[in-house]
């Protein structure tokens, strides 16, 4: 029941959210007809071209009719043509969807492996050796935009050792060598800002009341880590995974754009460099989509880590 | 051999643990010679910076960073405590020494169960079987009086009322029967009534299992309640230790005198009672609820010029709730609240701000309640101007209160980082008496204070009063502190007014049963 | 003054503090330290150290274009640095005075406030920005508008959480029951005391945003050619790298350093932060 009802609020205002972000990008991108018709038709149509075609597709409505007939047809799955790639918007982007998700996962479980166990290093002993050092690899890999890394780790395993691809097409068929430098660099930034987020929270934990009763029931700091200290510490960056999607999605344009992978981050590129304003709405509208759903697990996971918390009471 | 039961269970020679460099003195600890024998109470009473928590932790192994064992021995059962490495003491902990400690909810892990916290002392230190582990752990629960002990053991930390957390926390130090028990302010965070039970607890097990205890407290009341002999500490120093008896009765040291002296009395003072004027604060019907709940029924209190009202209860009472109603923080539900016969309830905007001048507040916290990115001074000042007053009236008006709550002129350039809390508490009277109010509101404005300090801004709030004519409604969670200031107690139990009267009256002759537990559970009250 | 002593004390703030106005000196000092006009060309594609064919001596090479590469780079300290600060201060002006309101006034404004914030904040970075160049396109000043668009929701946020930690402070409750007026506690009482942590803030936040702009050059979406821009250096280069790798390693370097520099001066900041607060 409460988690019932938890999921619904929840639900509520992810659909409020969105709401409101389709009206934005729906304002932004089609609020002047002139220049859909432009964008849809080309520089080089006539005037009479774009009346015609404008009248036909409905633009002479009123702009919330339009709104509302654009978002009834979202829902449903029409998402019309793309007009540069000449082909159904949905159809393009599914399979993007999916490559994307590859590389995003992969990213992910480069993130949890070593942002996880790097921040708990560090927060066991405070301003330990170890503890510097791993405080000092997070700042550089939190710092250095993902162009930068990627220039760097091509320039290193590309060029240097030769031990890597340079471009990750996947032109003939799945490659797991292509894959790795694209999910490294996109790991780099997220694994760093989780490991400072461990630590932090690990440090916390460290110094709680109920930690300072383990050591003087006379648990070894193995035991007060294992059993005492992470599950609490962990509740925290647990959470902040989940929210770090956002970040990975900016990050796969890039990184996509870069390794020339075929995924739903260069489709979004292509889409922006050629003004294709139906694929730029479905890619926008998705990728708000996969961040809106992302907050509501990362809050699930919250409650579910946390037994103070009860997802039926919770504000 | 000598007799198992004189022979001392614990031995401190000498100890002195060292300040890291740049603190305002060499040694946290100097020079402590201590013992503790079986069945035994032995408290160490001290204000805030005495060195006595520095003192239980590192007879625990665990002294703050920093901090280190200058010199002297701790020998129990043959061994030096402060030659122990960790591993070793991992042995000690828990299996021979137990700990209490002062926040009981805190001192749970929150992700795990009651029953999993206690049964890990005997993985840790026992062969025992899970089975076995439950089976001791329920034993514990109930030679522990927890109710309801099988809810209570499956239950989370939050789950509980702090009482039953440190009732939990207890156990946990029991559970391996350790011969000594150190407890560091185990009952400061509970409610009076709550800490009269477990202060009980602690002594029944001393008498039933032998424990020797070293108890740590502030508060001299607690002490006179429990402890067989008395350590009173100061700047690191034990300046006085003897038996309880010896020390309570005729102390020797001129600190003990004043610490004792400055306990406030559970006997009222014999001040006339005042002559009956137009009160200057009068509240009627009062109600109010958050939400569903509702936190006050129907309060009616009055106060007259130059008079103190006492509101009392524990935690959860709703005293805080009417306060910040009479300062109109909160807008109560219902109810009518009139400074000279004016209602502050019915002003809004302008005419609320001239009101506002009226009522002033000092806060519990000194920490909180003073902005540390302004200077005293103008902090003053200002509250001086919004009450009328031309910028440098304002200016005079400060230098003058500053004088008046006893700081030197020199503050007035100086940020609050630079004082005391008792200064700061100085600070915040200073600055609610610019605006010149005719009622002076002051909740739990001394519970953060030390007793000595206390002691100075009760005497200074009972001089302001009879000076200036203030009307003064004081909120306190301690009987003695408002048996000594108050002309009139009221108190407060879950939002009701369950018994009002002359300080004297309600002392002397309670007629609630409330009340009655509230004097009962009062600590030390036979002492002092 | 002793809180900058104790400030200079470890060796990576020391190192950050250096970076960061290292590059503030390199930007103000732009016309005096390139040797070259970012924008003639003189022999394309020359490798570093090498000299041209009058002589000119390029430390870091030539691009394409034959531009030297090594006075882009300084003159493109100047460009990521008067638009960082640019756009990170307007986003700062919306953030800050919607923030202090949002928290301090509560209720439906706050409400209100916090749901527009977690529209604009539920688009992830690059996306926004990718549909705000595609509607306004690609101009300096469009640039600013994009940054502030999505930053202030974030500094709101963060605004707005220490508004209401320091509005619940006692101090607050005084000054108002001293009838001071809602303006005066806003920037009196609580302004103040937001300082330090908003202080590792705004130097986190000019780093991100010189991220920005640098990741929207390397897309080409970035400040128009031929401003010299690092992002948009790279981006040029790229196709060229494999045979002329200084083309794109310095100005990624350029970058790194200065990003990397303000989080180690934010790092420092909030040290000091936490020192001031454990003191007191």
């Amino acid at each position: 029941m409460s988690l019932g009802s938890f999921l619904m609020r929840k639900t509520a205002i992810a659909v409020a959210t969105m709401v409101a972000v389709s009206f934005l990008i729906f304002l932004a991108l089609e609020v002047n007809i002139e220049e859909v018709a432009v964008k849809v038709l080309g520089q080089y149509s006539t005037a009479e071209q774009r009346a015609a075609w404008l009248t036909q597709n409905g633009y002479d409505d009123p702009f919330l009719i339009r709104y509302l007939r654009w978002l009834m047809n979202f829902v449903t799955g029409d998402w019309g043509q793309s007009t540069y790639f000449r082909a159904p918007v949905m159809e393009m982007i599914l399979p993007r969807l999916a490559a994307s998700a590859v590389l995003a996962g992969g990213a992910l479980l480069v993130i949890v492996v070593f942002g996880l166990s790097l921040g708990v290093l560090a927060g066991m002993r405070p301003g330990s050796l170890l503890d510097r050092v791993i405080s000092v690899i997070s700042v550089v890999t939190t710092s250095i935009p993902d162009f930068a890394s990627a220039v760097f780790l091509s320039g290193i395993f590309v060029f240097w050792l030769g031990l890597l691809p340079g471009a990750s097409t996947m032109i003939s068929g799945f490659s797991l060598r292509e894959l790795i430098l694209p999910v490294s660099v996109l790991g780099l930034y997220s694994m760093g800002y989780l490991a400072r987020v461990t630590r932090a929270s690990m440090v916390d934990v460290m110094g709680t009341h109920y930690v300072r009763t383990a050591r003087l029931k006379g648990a070894s700091l193995s035991r007060i880590v294992l059993r005492h200290a992470l599950r609490n510490a962990l509740i925290t960056p647990v959470t902040v995974i989940m929210l770090q999607l956002p970040w990975l999605l900016s990050g796969v344009i890039v990184v996509e754009v870069f390794y020339a992978y075929k995924g739903f981050g260069t489709l979004l590129y292509d889409a922006a460099l050629n003004q294709d304003i139906y694929l730029i709405e479905a890619c926008a509208m998705i990728s708000v989509l996969v961040v809106v759903v992302s907050q509501i697990l990362s809050d699930l996971i919250y409650g579910w880590l946390n037994p103070r918390i009860d997802l039926g009471a919770k504000a | 051999m000598s007799d198992p039961m004189t022979h001392p269970l614990l031995e401190i020679r000498n100890l002195s643990v060292s300040l890291p460099k740049g603190a305002d003195r060499p040694f946290a600890v100097r020079d402590v010679t201590l013992e503790v024998k079986p069945a035994e109470i032995l408290c160490i009473v001290g204000e805030s910076g005495s060195g006595k928590s520095v003192l239980t932790a590192t007879l625990m192994g665990a002294a703050p960073k920093g901090l280190k064992v200058a010199s002297g021995h701790a020998m129990m059962g043959g061994r030096d405590l402060l030659q122990l490495s960790e591993r070793q003491w991992q042995k000690i902990r828990g299996r021979e020494i137990g700990m209490i400690f002062q926040e009981p909810m805190a001192s749970l892990n929150p992700a795990l169960t009651v029953t999993q916290q206690i049964e890990e002392v005997f993985e840790l230190h026992s062969d025992l079987s899970k089975t076995d582990r439950a089976r001791e752990a329920r034993r514990l629960a109930d030679e522990m009086h927890l109710p309801e002990p099988d809810r209570i053991l499956h239950a989370y930390p939050h789950q509980l009322s702090g009482g039953q957390c440190q009732r939990v926390v207890i156990a946990m130090a029991l559970a391996m029967s350790p011969k000594l028990l150190i407890a560091d302010e185990p009952t400061t965070a509970l409610d009076v009534t709550t800490q009269a039970q477990v202060l009980k607890l602690i002594r029944d097990l001393r008498d039933s299992h032998g424990h020797g205890i070293i108890f740590i407290t502030h508060d001299l009341g607690v002490v006179a309640d429990i402890a067989d002999r008395i350590a009173v500490m100061r700047h690191g120093e034990i300046v006085e230790l003897g038996s309880a008896e010896q020390v309570l009765k005729s102390p020797r040291h001129a600190y003990t005198k004043a610490l004792i002296a400055a306990v406030p009395s559970l006997v009222p003072h014999d001040r006339p009672a005042p002559d009956t004027v137009a009160p200057a604060l009068e509240v009627s019907h009062l109600n109010h609820s958050y939400g569903a709940v509702q936190v006050l029924h129907d309060i009616n209190l009055s106060v007259a010029p130059g008079q103190v009202l006492s509101i009392v209860g524990e935690s959860g009472s709703g005293k805080s709730t009417i306060a910040k109603t009479l300062i109109r923080l909160i807008d109560p539900s219902s109810g009518r609240i009139a400074v000279a016969g004016e209602d502050i309830l019915a002003a809004e905007g302008q005419a609320l701000r001239g009101m506002r001048r009226r009522v002033q507040m000092i806060f519990q916290d000194p920490f909180g309640s003073l902005n540390p990115r302004r200077r005293v001074g103008p902090m003053i000042a200002r509250a001086a101007v919004l009450s009328g007053a031309s910028r440098s009236e304002a200016v005079a008006r400060a230098k003058e209160l500053l004088e008046l709550v006893g700081l030197d002129r020199s503050a007035y350039d100086r940020r609050p980082a630079a004082f005391s809390g008792g200064q700061r508490q100085r600070i915040g009277i200073a600055r609610a008496l610019a605006m010149r109010p005719d009622v002076l509101i002051a909740d739990e404005s001394v519970s953060a204070l030390d007793v000595s300090v206390q002691a100075q801004v009760l005497d200074l709030l009972a001089d302001l009063r009879k000076r200036l004519s203030l009307a003064v409604v004081f909120i306190a969670h301690d009987l003695r502190v408002a048996a000594q200031i108050s002309d009139e107690i009221v108190v407060l139990s879950k939002g009701h007014v369950v018994e009002r009267g002359p300080a004297s009256e309600v002392l002397a002759r309670p007629r609630h049963p409330y009340t009655r537990d509230l004097i009962d559970a009062a600590p030390g009250r036979d002492a002092f | 003054m002793k809180a900058l002593s104790r400030y200079l004390a470890t060796p990576l703030v020391l190192i950050g503090g250096l970076l960061s106005f290292g590059w503030l000196l390199v930007a103000i000092l732009a016309p005096l330290i390139a040797p070259y006009d970012p924008l003639q060309t003189i022999q394309p594609l020359m490798r570093p150290l090498n000299s041209g064919p009058n002589g000119e001596f390029f430390l870091l090479g030539t691009d394409m274009l034959g531009r030297d590469i090594f006075s882009r780079l300084i003159w493109g300290a100047q460009t990521v640095v008067i638009y960082s600060t640019l756009a990170t201060l307007t986003a700062y002006v919306f953030g800050l005075s919607l923030g202090l309101v949002a928290g301090y006034a509560g209720g439906r404004t706050d409400a209100v406030l916090c749901y527009l914030a977690n529209v604009v904040l539920s688009f992830p970075v690059l996306v926004l920005y990718i549909v705000i160049i595609v509607v306004i396109g690609a101009s300096p000043l469009n640039i600013v508008i994009a940054v502030t668009f999505s930053s202030a929701p974030a500094i709101f946020r963060i605004v707005r959480a220490i508004t209401i930690d320091v509005a619940s402070r006692d101090f607050v409750n005084a000054a108002i029951t001293q009838g001071e007026s809602t303006l005066r506690i806003l920037f009196v009482d609580i302004l103040p005391n937001t300082t330090g942590p908003l202080a590792v803030d705004f130097c986190l936040r000019l780093g991100y945003t010189a991220i920005t702009i640098g990741t929207l050059g390397f897309l080409g979406l970035g400040l128009p050619p031929p401003t010299p821009d690092w992002g948009g250096m790279v981006n040029e280069g790229r196709g060229m790298a494999i045979a002329f790798p200084h083309l794109v390693i310095f100005p990624c370097i350029a970058i790194s350093s200065l990003t990397l520099g303000l989080s180690l001066l934010a790092d420092g900041l909030r040290e000091v932060n936490d020192a001031k607060e454990r003191q007191a």
